[in-house]
């Protein structure tokens, strides 16, 4: 089933073109479909709706503060079955671990710190249509999927 | 004729011209060959070998070649020919870009190269409007210094994006300054790398100051009389300033350090750890991985507090602080680590709360060699390295891009010393890549 999912590329990947240009590359050669794109920088009231759902976990704090800090790539990316193959493409959340654990993720390869982790992934078609919506709010969702059964 | 052609041809090959000398375009007069000069191949006068390896896609090696061979990683330590042209004094990696001062009596004392996308290198436009996001090969960076013949560079620090420059006139802070790292005013959706803001510290609260060190997006600053001031990224409390929001302007550090002399600051990442004259070790930040165990399983301590675990392992000599785990060593030469990753003691990435100690023979002591001890430890963000007195580097750790230097691409689980052409006298690690300073062995 075709599915939809929002990527995130982070503000310090943005700045280390190097590695923004093997990511782009590594999503293209695992049949993803860049569906739109979009690059801007993060209001604090975008990203607290963005995290709503760590709201009273002790990260939330330095989750926001990063994601306010600067620019960040954002892509709509479709294939089937996309929020898991994304999900499997970016790696664990911790990227002290993921770099032993998964070592050729993208976290793996190109995360920081557990905060400066590299990319965001949807975790539901629900929360990918929630968190489309905040940054694409002129894409229709439900019409893509409408429309596109499959890829050519 | 034309088989003699062929047989002048064969022995042409053969090296018939070597036995009877190089062919000169103008012979020698044998009446002057006594007099003339014979050029001999001298080794370099300069005091300092630069010596790099790790990444070279972003730049940061400063190896122009390197781009023609479209090399991704070097693997082996190279020398440097930015070092021979110029004296190199101190030098910092930060995440992708690498800076080096050289002595020199111009307001020129500073180059840098790599990434470049806050300015943390300074602007350099060679078309208007057009600044360059990364440099391949060391550019001058120019600072606003009042006494260029006499001020010296005294310590360089890089984090993520911003830069610290300590001189004799003070500080000057360059880059990034979302969180207010460079001690200035945060403007919101600032473009960086055309703004080209140097800020200047002369002194802090009238005090000189006489060390610098950078967190990923946070900076310290030593004054002589021992205290530490900070600012920028609060948000894991690394800067121990009691609170988790971001600060703008250095601020002082209280808590268990209040009255202590710091003499060493060490951080790469979120954790600070800081060493004051009686040998004794101070730590904040982020204490996920168990860098400090803390009551009730919190993970972020925003108040500097003893380290009570390291001080019973004799007097500590050097601290270094990475992303996920600690070292030390004391005056003995003993190395100890703890935290979570390749902690230099077998093949598993695993956690440990406690100190453990590294065998000594791991970094070079046997019967032959019985004086042998670290005197410095070094932390990249997800590697170690270690400094020996006989000048030898020891790394181990993660091996992303080859910034170990051992001449492949697989991790290192325990001390291993890199094949380095001199005496190493300082080393410095960043993320994907790494810079030793050595002294010539002649």
């Amino acid at each position: 089933m075709l599915q939809l999912t929002l990527a995130v590329i982070k503000p310090h990947i943005i700045k280390n073109t190097v590695a923004l240009r093997d990511i782009k590359q590594l999503i293209l050669d695992s049949r993803f479909i860049i569906v739109k794109s979009l690059r801007k920088a993060v209001t604090v009231q975008e990203a607290e709706t963005f995290y709503a759902e760590h709201r009273y976990k002790f990260f939330y704090g330095r989750l926001v503060g990063f994601m306010t800090s600067g620019q960040s790539d954002f892509y709509i990316l479709a294939k089937e079955n996309a929020i898991k193959d994304w999900r499997e493409l970016m790696g664990p959340t911790k990227v002290y671990k993921a770099q032993f654990e998964a070592p050729l993720t993208i976290r793996g390869k190109y995360g920081l710190s557990d905060t400066r982790n590299a990319t965001h992934g949807s975790d539901s078609p629900e929360s990918a249509k929630r968190e489309i919506g905040l940054f694409f709010p002129e894409f229709d969702y439900e019409a893509w999927l409408r429309e596109n059964k499959t890829i050519k | 004729m034309s088989s003699f052609r062929k047989i002048n041809e064969k022995l042409v090959t053969l090296g018939v011209r070597y036995v009877s000398g190089p062919k000169r375009k103008y012979p020698i007069n044998p009446a002057l060959a006594d007099d003339l000069p014979v050029f001999q191949y001298k080794p370099s006068k300069k005091t300092h070998r630069v010596f790099c390896w790790g990444n070279a896609q972003t730049g940061a090696l400063g190896i122009k070649g390197l781009l023609e061979k479209e090399a991704t990683t070097l693997r082996f330590p190279k020398r440097l020919g930015f070092g021979e042209k110029f004296e190199v004094v101190t030098a910092a990696a930060g995440y992708g870009f690498t800076v080096f001062a050289i002595d020199s009596s111009t307001d020129v004392k500073l180059y840098g190269t790599g990434i470049n996308s806050d300015s943390q290198l300074g602007l350099h436009e060679i078309r208007k409007d057009h600044p360059l996001e990364i440099i391949f090969y060391p550019q001058p960076i120019s600072l606003p210094i009042r006494y260029p013949e006499t001020t010296k560079i005294l310590k360089l620090a890089a984090g993520r994006a911003h830069l610290l420059v300590l001189t004799d006139e003070g500080v000057f802070l360059l880059g990034n300054n979302a969180y207010g790292q460079c001690g200035r005013k945060i403007i919101p959706n600032e473009d960086y790398i055309k703004s080209n803001v140097i800020n200047h510290l002369d002194k802090i609260d009238g005090k000189n100051i006489v060390d610098v060190e950078c967190g990923q997006d946070h900076s310290l600053l030593l004054a002589e009389d021992g205290s530490v001031y900070t600012c920028g990224w609060g948000a894991d409390g690394q800067t121990g300033l009691g609170h988790f929001k971001s600060t703008e302007n250095f601020s002082k550090v209280e808590g268990d350090i209040q009255g202590e002399k710091i003499v060493q600051l060490a951080c790469k990442s979120d954790f600070v750890l800081a060493l004051n004259d009686k040998g004794e070790a101070f730590g904040w930040g982020n204490t996920e991985y168990g860098q400090i165990s803390l009551p009730n399983n919190e993970q972020q301590l925003a108040n500097p507090t003893c380290i009570d675990m390291v001080n019973k392992l004799g007097k500590i000599t050097s601290v270094a602080s990475g992303g996920s785990f600690c070292l030390v060593a004391n005056d003995s030469g003993q190395v100890f680590s703890w935290g979570y990753g390749l902690l230099g003691l077998g093949p598993n990435a695993d956690m440990s709360k406690k100190p453990l100690k590294i065998p000594e023979t791991l970094f070079g002591r046997n019967d032959f060699q019985p004086d042998t001890r670290v005197i410095k430890v070094r932390c990249g963000l997800n590697y170690s390295a270690a400094v020996t007195n006989s000048g030898d580097l020891f790394v181990w750790g993660r091996n992303r891009d080859c910034c170990l230097g051992l001449g492949h691409e697989k991790d290192q689980y325990f001390p291993l010393k890199v094949a380095i052409g001199g005496f190493v006298q300082d080393v410095f690690c960043g993320l994907d890549h790494t810079v030793a300073l050595c002294k010539p062995f002649i």
